[in-house]
């Protein structure tokens, strides 16, 4: 029984506990595919993945989609995310779902290898269209050039997305004033002790 | 308690640099500084300093609940009138507490003294948590410690435990700081990373981005509400913003929450010595105002301490520290012995703030420098130590942080 912890996250590479990027952790086999189709061309029973892997993974991306998606509260400020044509309604992503919510489609996803069934990890993770043409993960932390390929990824990728299911969902405001924050301390350029 | 000379590890400042440590040199002085490290017994860890910061925390909440049913008290501490029900409520709601250091004056041997709590936006955590702790493996790995040396050190996972007992998974949070401070930005991030192992969503905006929308929410820098949001912006601050009015009505829980406003502010410190006068962790403090003329002898203390500052009066005869109730880094705090002023800071930022005045306890010296021990309490226990240790009687902005190790 130590006194101190037993890992510690040590990089602050500037907004990488917000981005994700950089971080030194494990690296993990992943590969992204753009639909369960294309998984099961490339299966194999002795590859990264196997048909019962795509299966599964293809399986835990779509709940997390219904999950943790991210929500808009019109169509217009989802396609502006995700790009035009890229997002439905709730209501027809899921059961239950509101016709007044918004999230973009599902536009492939990632599967880590060796991920499933460790706490607070996702063994594939849902992938959206960004409005660039780019893809991203469902908390928006990462973005990937393509949706399609296998690579070397660290594990932290496959942290499950918060959700957004029955939430206020973090949607668009119109903002009435901005700055008001930071003003008593002007002048001054740091405010810890 | 002992300082030792230890060889640095050869690539230390490699590491830094890699990971973002870029405040490990600061103001071209080093910050950073592993030439040396303190060692300290368990017992010490244990007896001298985990158990009683964890134990005057809870003195800290006892004072809070005393605190927001007192108007002079208010008063004393300078909290703004208008905003005093905020402070209250956050406290009747149960807002949680995510973290604080307390800064001790320990020599190894006798009982820590308490020179202040930096309840609210204490920064040093990166480099407390991680950056020492990947310092005492590197050690241990390298054959420079002894094996089984350790380090009072659970702050990292401390935190993610505390994230994920008050938060929901799956909770988004925000975390703002001023642009452009490494240093804040460092705590901050710390912060975040121990959110998301969590299994929370951590989004940053820089502190002057933050928006107001027009059904009285706060946003973000995409426009995106903001339901808890972590900033390393002190109350005192927040409270004198443009926005200060907007805060109770957002609907946003502020971590730290408002109650911290108490705890950070060093007019907590006569308010502990009235509670608890004579806690062995515990220096005589008083309001300045309450015994002004009694030190110079023109006057009488304030009755309902009269009898207390008695008590104390010889002990601050001898020598006293003044303390704005608002100052950080040091800044306006002077120290006086027998009447002379012995050392005052440079810094005079605060020195319209109404002040406390608290006894003498000399911080010890180790090779001409004097170690503060910042003990870090996360939710409502001590779980680790930062050491600072400064040339100069008063910790200031130019310290330097120093590694510690628990000896076998």
């Amino acid at each position: 029984m130590t006194k101190r912890s037993n890992r510690v996250a040590i990089a602050i590479v500037g907004a990488a506990a917000f981005t994700l990027a950089g971080c030194r952790e494990e690296q993990v086999d992943a590969a992204a595919f753009p639909d369960l189709q294309s998984c099961l061309d490339q299966a194999s029973p002795s590859g990264m993945v196997t048909a019962q892997d795509c299966e599964t993974s293809f399986a835990q991306a779509e709940a997390l989609h219904v999950e943790a998606a991210p929500r808009y509260d019109s169509l217009a400020v989802c396609e502006e995310q995700h790009g035009e044509g890229a997002c439905g309604s709730e209501a027809a992503a899921t059961q239950g779902g509101s016709s007044g919510i918004f999230m973009p489609l599902l536009a492939g996803y990632l599967i880590g290898n060796a991920m499933s069934g460790r706490a607070g990890m996702a063994a594939a993770q849902p992938l959206y269209k960004t409005s660039d043409g780019r893809y991203t993960n469902a908390a928006r932390t990462s973005v990937f050039s393509n949706n399609r390929g296998a690579t070397k990824m660290s594990t932290s990728q496959f942290l499950r997305p918060a959700t957004t299911m029955g939430q206020t969902p973090m949607t668009r405001a119109t903002a009435a004033s901005r700055g008001g924050f930071g003003a008593s301390g002007a002048g001054r350029t740091g405010f810890g002790g | 308690m002992q300082k030792i000379t230890l060889p640095e590890r050869p690539h230390w400042r490699d590491h830094a640099k890699e990971v973002g440590f870029t405040f490990a040199d600061m103001h071209g002085a080093p910050y950073w500084d592993e030439t040396s490290a303190y060692a300290f017994t368990l017992e010490q860890i244990e007896t001298d300093l985990e158990d009683p910061a964890t134990e005057l925390h809870d003195m800290c909440r006892q004072a809070v609940a005393e605190i927001v049913t007192s108007e002079r008290l208010m008063d004393r501490l300078a909290i703004p009138e208008a905003h005093r029900d905020l402070i209250a409520e956050s406290w009747r709601r149960g807002d949680p507490e995510i973290y604080g250091r307390f800064d001790f004056a320990y020599d190894g041997k006798a009982p820590a003294k308490l020179l202040e709590y930096n309840a609210d936006t204490p920064t040093s955590l990166y480099e407390s948590a991680a950056f020492q702790w990947q310092w005492l493996e590197d050690q241990l790995q390298a054959g420079v410690l002894a094996e089984g040396c350790d380090q009072f050190n659970g702050i990292h996972e401390a935190l993610v435990a505390r994230f994920g007992a008050v938060f929901e998974a799956g909770s988004d949070l925000h975390f703002t700081a001023i642009a452009d401070n490494p240093e804040d930005y460092g705590t901050v991030e710390a912060m975040g990373w121990a959110a998301r192992e969590a299994g929370l969503g951590a989004h940053y905006c820089n502190l002057d981005q933050i928006a107001l929308s027009e059904d009285g929410q706060f946003l973000d820098d995409q426009d995106r509400r903001i339901a808890v949001l972590f900033k390393l912006y002190p109350w005192e601050d927040l409270l004198r913003d443009p926005y200060a009015d907007h805060i109770a009505g957002s609907g946003c829980l502020f971590l730290e929450p408002a109650w911290k406003a108490l705890l950070s502010n060093k007019g907590l410190l006569p308010v502990l010595w009235q509670m608890f006068e004579g806690h062995p962790n515990l220096l005589p403090a008083f309001f300045e105002a309450d015994i002004a003329e009694a030190m110079t002898g023109q006057g009488a203390a304030a009755p309902d301490i009269a009898p207390a500052f008695g008590r104390a009066e010889a002990q601050l005869a001898a020598a006293h520290v003044r303390k704005p109730i608002l100052s950080r880094e040091g800044a306006s705090v002077s120290i006086h012995k027998s009447g002379q002023v012995i050392e005052e800071a440079k810094n005079t930022e605060y020195a319209e703030h109404p002040r406390i005045v608290q006894a003498y306890a000399p911080l010890p010296q180790f090779d001409g420098f004097r170690p503060v021990i910042g003990a870090w309490i996360v939710g409502q226990a001590c779980v680790g130590i930062g050491i600072r240790e400064d040339h100069s009687r008063i910790t200031q902005d130019l310290s330097r942080f120093k590694p510690h190790y628990i000896s076998v």
